[in-house]
């Protein structure tokens, strides 16, 4: 009895290839340690040096400041509201009550 | 001193300090974490509305962050929900509301490698109940300018939920969920830092609430939301304002409009106060239907339902035109340079009349809640 390797579908390779294409072009620039466009001098903003950034560096500043606390308020957001989005990906759905 | 070279000595002894191993600030620069931080929660919740105490939520957390490797670290979140109480099955009518009780498990690992000027985080995350689980992927990517000012992030997520409840309405219900980000964080001053974010969802699949009567949603949801996040510091005060934004909208016809301010107050010997206030206001979907009921069939059904009894309709309060409001303190204390305990109370309102931007819909028992979190924190 012959065994026959069958090779994924035409159309399931076209819906992979930009996906592959895309994590490629996204590996090769993180291994190359390209660096993204500043976005300051557009906006004509001064920048702001490193020694200028004791205050930036204070845990209050930061936009994740505690990850716990975040997930509980957000999970009864989505659960007593219609809105949600906006600071993340790939959370876990529920079937809130 | 004159201010000037006070100013220009101050500047002087931070350019110092950072060149001490471990000092460098984090401000936007992609470096992996030093050290194991260990993170305990526990949440008190609890809502009700006039006459009728409806859900207690009791939640105990564990977060952790290992740095390993150099260049690598690993992040990993458990939570347990015990909920019970009692869910109106249709609008906020009391009479119909049934008791229920679940225990849901939650959890989510991240691995992130960090390069010179970029990160790239894999993740997973699930959760769990008697009648509905949830398993989801995702993908997060950072680039940092060169002058560290300016951070891009990109990220992607896939989530696939199974639904079972114990009325059987439906068997193995399928939601699928793919989600995409897109946001850029910018240091505007030495006291200034925003961001933008960009998220959307479409999902596919069951999207109704299967313990609601009359409760049949459409099979889709693009969902879209503008985060727009300004911190502030006040040197005068040594004092930090949060604030955000948020829009959101989607292929339900729902809008929403959510603003939040936070204070952190620093008091001296390790203490900080931080009082809370944010405000959100939505217009209903566009299947929601209002507490009018048909005078033959009575409630739920909304009036004319014999002549299209499988259009959509929701009496899910969630999904009304409403305002809300909470205000929250928080207070936490330094015990040493490693350990921060904290506890928070907040108090939320929902009201129709709150809404800003148009009429509240109609007959809708305002719902208030109350929640309590307290959280310790320690660095190894």
């Amino acid at each position: 009895m012959s065994h026959t390797r069958t090779e994924p579908s035409s159309p399931t390779r076209a819906r992979l290839r930009p996906m592959l294409l895309a994590a490629g072009l996204t590996l090769l620039s993180l291994a190359s340690g390209c660096s993204a466009p500043a976005l300051g001098p557009l906006l004509g903003l001064e920048p702001v040096n490193p020694w200028e950034k004791g205050n930036l560096a204070r845990p209050a500043m930061m936009f994740d400041t505690n990850s716990l606390e975040t997930r509980y308020l957000e999970h009864i957001y989505t659960s007593r509201e219609a809105a949600s989005g906006g600071s993340g990906v790939g959370g876990g759905g529920c079937g809130c009550n | 001193m004159s201010e000037p070279s006070r100013g220009a000595a101050g500047a002087a002894i931070v350019a110092a300090a950072l060149t001490l191993p471990g000092v460098a600030p984090p401000a936007l620069a992609e470096s992996a974490p030093e050290r194991t931080v260990l993170s305990l929660g526990y949440l008190n919740y609890q809502d009700s509305q006039p006459g009728l105490k409806r859900i207690t939520v009791n939640a105990p957390s564990l977060g952790l962050v290992v740095p390993f490797a150099g260049h690598w670290a690993i992040e990993a979140n458990a939570v347990g929900d015990s909920v019970s109480g009692a869910s109106p099955r249709w609008h906020s009518s009391i009479s119909s509301a049934s008791r229920m009780q679940d225990f849901r498990k939650a959890g989510d690992v991240r691995v992130t490698r960090y390069f010179e000027r970029s990160s790239i985080a894999l993740g997973t995350a699930f959760s769990s109940e008697h009648d509905y689980r949830s398993q989801a992927i995702s993908a997060l990517v950072k680039f940092t300018s060169d002058d560290n000012n300016t951070t891009w992030t990109y990220g992607a997520g896939r989530a696939w939920d199974v639904i079972n409840p114990v009325n059987q309405v439906v068997v193995d219900a399928r939601k699928n969920t793919t989600d995409l980000m897109a946001g850029v964080t910018q240091v505007l001053t030495p006291n200034d830092i925003a961001q933008v974010n960009l998220t959307w969802a479409r999902g596919r699949g069951y999207f109704s609430d299967p313990y609601k009567v009359v409760d049949n949603r459409p099979d889709s949801r693009d969902q879209a939301a503008v985060l727009l996040r300004w911190n502030h510091f006040l040197e005068s005060m040594q004092a930090t304002l949060r604030t955000s934004y948020r829009y959101y909208g989607d292929s339900w016809s729902v809008r929403g409009h959510t603003f939040t301010a936070e204070w952190i107050q620093p008091l001296g010997h390790g203490w900080s106060v931080a009082p809370l206030a944010r405000y959100h206001t939505q217009n209903a979907a566009g299947f929601y239907y209002d507490p009018y009921y048909d005078p033959v069939l009575g409630p739920p059904y909304p009036p004319g339902f014999l002549a299209n009894p499988n259009g959509l309709y929701s009496p899910d309060a969630r999904l009304s035109a409403f305002g809300a409001g909470t205000l929250s303190l928080k207070v936490a204390n330094a015990i040493d340079r490693d350990t921060i305990v904290d506890a928070s109370l907040s108090f939320y309102e929902q009201r129709s009349s709150w809404r800003i931007g148009g009429n509240g819909s109609p007959g809708i028992a305002p719902l208030s809640a109350r929640f309590l979190q307290v959280g310790l924190t320690k660095a190894f």
